[in-house]
């Protein structure tokens, strides 16, 4: 089990996430959700082990992950936000380097790679350098990257951004697949329909702290609302429509 | 109103500014000076203002440096009476235009992919109401920004610096100024005509050449180029020597080398020009006026070949060769490299070295000093000797598997520091584990890879040949040693994986590590050559150098053992340490 106990990290004096506890249980997909500046990428950042948090402990089988960081990233699979690599490496290169960092074999890697390159329709680009690779390429390289060693935690940052619409579908699919097989899955996204559709659990964030935490079902039951309009009731106090409209005022103005 | 008030200027600024073909030209002066091309440029991103002080910088300090040689009272001290200024300024004066003409040309190198508008650029301006006409111009405006700001920036300190301490021993200020203008004439025309000669083949490449082609050939031939500049620059003390020597008409190596037309058109203006200055000068103004005209059809020819078909052109994701395979390299591997860590980073560290445009820059730059020092001591080796065995056991010829070793050595020093897509290294940040990092172990073996095979190959062989067993393996075996003593030294509390850490700053103990350089090649590759060629005559001599050798192995062990931990960790900053440190106790 993977445990956040009381985070909270500062910026200076700015504080970007305050007191924030939840427990990330096997089969468990928990999406986070919050709007920008509401602590999210802190939050990941800690839970990955690149930020230290400046009061609290995450916690994976009971142990702080900082107290042996580097077993704990041999266990984790993430997904950044923003998928920089290097651009004069090839795909292949790039997973290559990464499996053999993550302590594969050479037959392992070479196996591995070629299977989820051919999944992820990447096969054919393997060889063209990462550089010319398109915001999806890109993304569809990291997803491997994360899932190739097997982890038993996926942290997933954004992880659709720039997809086409097969490989988001198989990513979905992919996500509800880990969770059923036992795997810890915490799920950073903005789009609130995906996070409806493949989290079991919800934890929704405004400037750094928690306001909401719980099933998906419940959540909805318990404003009796669609997810998107409880995320709006609970985090943005804006009426949107009357926002698109003085936007469109705005265009027509001379 | 006045006429110098500020506010028309303020007025018309504010107006062209707005215009969108002044709009574009900022645009693409500042991507000339903030980067262009796929590749990475945060790691150099220096910023305009320090980029045009380091440019100005050689320029000042070599003024500086000839007061010594032209102080009229240093002159009367040393006994040097009735000085003809204007003949010992000659050398300087050459070396000057060559300064100018390496350094606009680097620059020309640096900025290579940003001169012309590229894929980007078509994809955020084409689709604008702009025609691509406007953005031709717009290019053609900031290049030609470029090249005055360049030729200005470059030459400004020496147009004043160097003419004031020529005429330092002469009272009239009218000589000043007739040997500051004839001085700004062959410098700035030197500067413009580097920069044009670098554009004209870029556009040349780029007008012969499909993009694919392009892409691969344009760094070799950035290679060549710096190599070509690099010993215009080696050879800028021998070559005026050589012009005052010639007799009857021009000699052709002299046409090979346009700084020479420059020197010859100063001379040549100042009334000062012999057959052959003058014969070179007639070269210099058709020279450049040729360039700027033949630069400007490549360009022209260059932008439609390759902008305006971009959108005809696939956008480069096609399917790739498959890579070559090397069994010789599958098999070594192993046994060098022996964990995971080292297997991966190494390959991680081979791909920058041969891929990253600018950490080949600086490596070529590095090996290509290397080359040019390694032929002039070639020469002096075969200058005067009786016999090729004579010959290569001379100081100068031992010195040449040194000199080329110190400098490659160095020269990877150097480029590991250098950062390649910062942004990327999140990936090692959290797989590595920082406390039992290897970075010394890789960054050595990467170095040995890449310095031991052609040493060994080429020196022992050769050495073999002309002096026998016993001379080959001691030379070898000294090279060998002195290589692996000076990588680890070089490597002392080496903690970064190359490539990953941000660019060090600039720290008080900078110029005493560069000096420390200076002093570390005449040790090495001067005087130890020199002690070689003596102990060669007598084998055992060679014994003398073990306490150099044991006292240089022991110091980095020591300094390893006596780090402590925090130190030894990875890092992925490398900041400056602060003079006080808040404790922050609220958090």
């Amino acid at each position: 089990m993977l445990e956040a106990v009381q985070l909270s990290k500062r910026y200076a004096s700015i504080p970007a996430v305050q007191d924030l506890s939840f427990s990330l249980r096997p089969g468990m997909v928990l999406g986070c959700l919050g709007p920008n500046g509401s602590g999210k990428s802190t939050t990941v950042k800690m839970l990955t082990g690149l930020l230290e948090p400046t009061r609290g402990v995450v916690q994976f089988e009971g142990r702080n992950i900082q107290d042996d960081l580097h077993a704990y990233r041999k266990r984790l699979g993430y997904v950044p936000e923003e998928a920089h690599l290097y651009p004069y490496l090839t795909g292949w290169e790039y997973l290559e380097m990464v499996g053999t960092l993550r302590g594969m074999t050479d037959r392992d890697i070479e196996c591995k790679v070629e299977t989820l390159l051919e999944l992820f329709s990447m096969h054919p680009h393997r060889h063209a350098s990462i550089g010319t690779y398109s915001k999806g390429m890109r993304q569809r390289i990291l997803l491997i990257a994360a899932i190739m060693h097997n982890p038993e935690i996926f942290i997933f940052d954004e992880p659709l951004s720039g997809l086409d619409v097969t490989s988001a579908l198989i990513f979905k699919n992919l996500v509800q697949a880990l969770g059923r097989a036992g795997k810890l899955v915490f799920y950073c996204s903005h789009v609130l329909e995906v996070v409806e559709k493949v989290c079991s659990d919800i934890l929704i964030l405004r400037q750094g702290v928690v306001i909401a935490q719980d099933s998906v079902e419940n959540i909805g039951q318990i404003l009796g609302e669609s997810l998107e309009n409880t995320f709006l009731h609970l985090v943005d106090d804006v009426d949107t429509v009357r926002v698109a409209s003085d936007i469109v005022d705005v265009m027509r103005a001379a | 109103m006045s006429l110098l008030s500020p506010e028309p200027i303020q007025h018309w600024w504010d107006y062209y500014r707005r215009q969108p073909f002044w709009r574009l030209v900022q645009l693409f002066v500042a991507r000339i000076f903030r980067g262009g091309g796929d590749s990475d440029t945060e790691g150099l991103d220096l910023g305009i203002g320090l980029v045009l002080t380091l440019l100005a910088s050689p320029g000042a300090f070599v003024s500086i440096l000839l007061f010594n040689k032209y102080g009229s009272l240093l002159q009367w001290l040393r006994g040097e009476h009735n000085v003809d200024t204007l003949l010992i300024a000659f050398p300087d004066e050459y070396f000057f235009i060559v300064l100018s003409m390496t350094v606009t040309g680097a620059v020309a190198i640096w900025r290579w992919d940003a001169i012309f508008p590229d894929r980007r650029d078509y994809m955020n301006l084409v689709h604008l109401p702009i025609s691509t006409r406007t953005i031709f111009f717009a290019n053609l405006v900031a290049v030609l920004f470029l090249v005055g700001l360049l030729a200005f920036d470059v030459n400004a300190a020496s147009c004043i610096l160097f003419p004031m301490v020529v005429s330092a021993s002469q009272s009239h200020f009218v000589f000043f100024l007739e040997f500051a203008a004839v001085h700004a004439i062959g410098v700035v025309l030197a500067s413009v005509f580097a920069f044009f000669a670098v554009f004209s083949i870029l556009g040349l490449l780029m007008a012969i050449l499909p993009p694919r082609a392009f892409r691969r050939v344009s760094s070799y031939v950035r290679g060549v180029v710096v190599i070509y500049l690099v010993a215009l620059l080696c050879t800028s003390f021998a070559v005026p020597g050589m012009l005052r020597r010639a007799q009857g008409p021009a000699p052709l190596w002299t046409f090979l080398l346009p700084s020479c037309w420059f020197v010859g058109l100063c001379q040549s203006l100042r009334g000062r020009a012999g057959p052959v200055l003058m014969q070179l000068s007639g070269l210099a103004l058709p020279g450049v006026a040729f360039l700027i005209v033949f630069s400007f059809c490549l360009y022209a020819l260059g932008y439609r070949r390759q902008f305006v078909r971009i959108a005809e052109m696939a956008d480069g994701t096609g399917v790739a060769r498959n890579p070559r395979k090397w069994p010789w390299a599958a098999a070594l591997g192993p046994l060098i490299l022996r964990t995971p860590f080292q297997r991966a980073c190494f390959r991680f560290v081979g791909k920058t070295l041969l891929r990253s445009e600018t950490h080949r820059l600086v490596l070529t730059a590095t090996g290509g000093l290397g080359l040019v020092l390694a032929s002039q001591a070639l020469m002096n080796a075969f200058t005067g000797a009786k016999s090729f065995r004579t010959a290569m056991l001379t100081p100068e010829a031992l010195s040449i598997p040194y000199i080329l070793t110190f400098l490659i050595i160095i020269g990877l020093r150097v480029v590991f520091e250098l950062p390649v897509e910062l942004r990327a290294n999140w990936i090692f940040q959290l797989m590595l584990d920082r406390d039992r990092q290897e970075c010394e172990p890789l960054a050595r073996k990467v170095i040995f890879v890449l310095v031991l095979p052609w040493l060994l190959a080429i020196t022992f062989p050769v050495y073999l040949s002309v002096a026998g067993i016993l001379v080959a393996s001691l030379h070898t075996l000294l090279v060998v040693t002195w290589a692996t003593l000076l990588t680890d030294l070089l490597l002392i509390r080496f903690r970064k994986l190359p490539f990953t850490c941000t660019l060090p700053v600039f720290k008080q103990h900078s110029i005493v590590i560069l000096i420390s350089f200076c002093f570390g090649f005449l040790i090495y590759a001067v005087s130890t050559p020199d002690f070689e060629s003596w102990a060669l005559s007598e084998p055992r001599q060679m014994l003398r150098l073990l306490p150099v050798a044991i006292v240089a192995w022991y110091i980095p062990r020591h300094l390893a053992r006596s780090t402590i931990s925090l130190d030894r960790k990875l890092i992925f900053e490398d900041s400056a340490m602060r003079n006080f440190e808040l404790l922050r106790l609220e958090e």
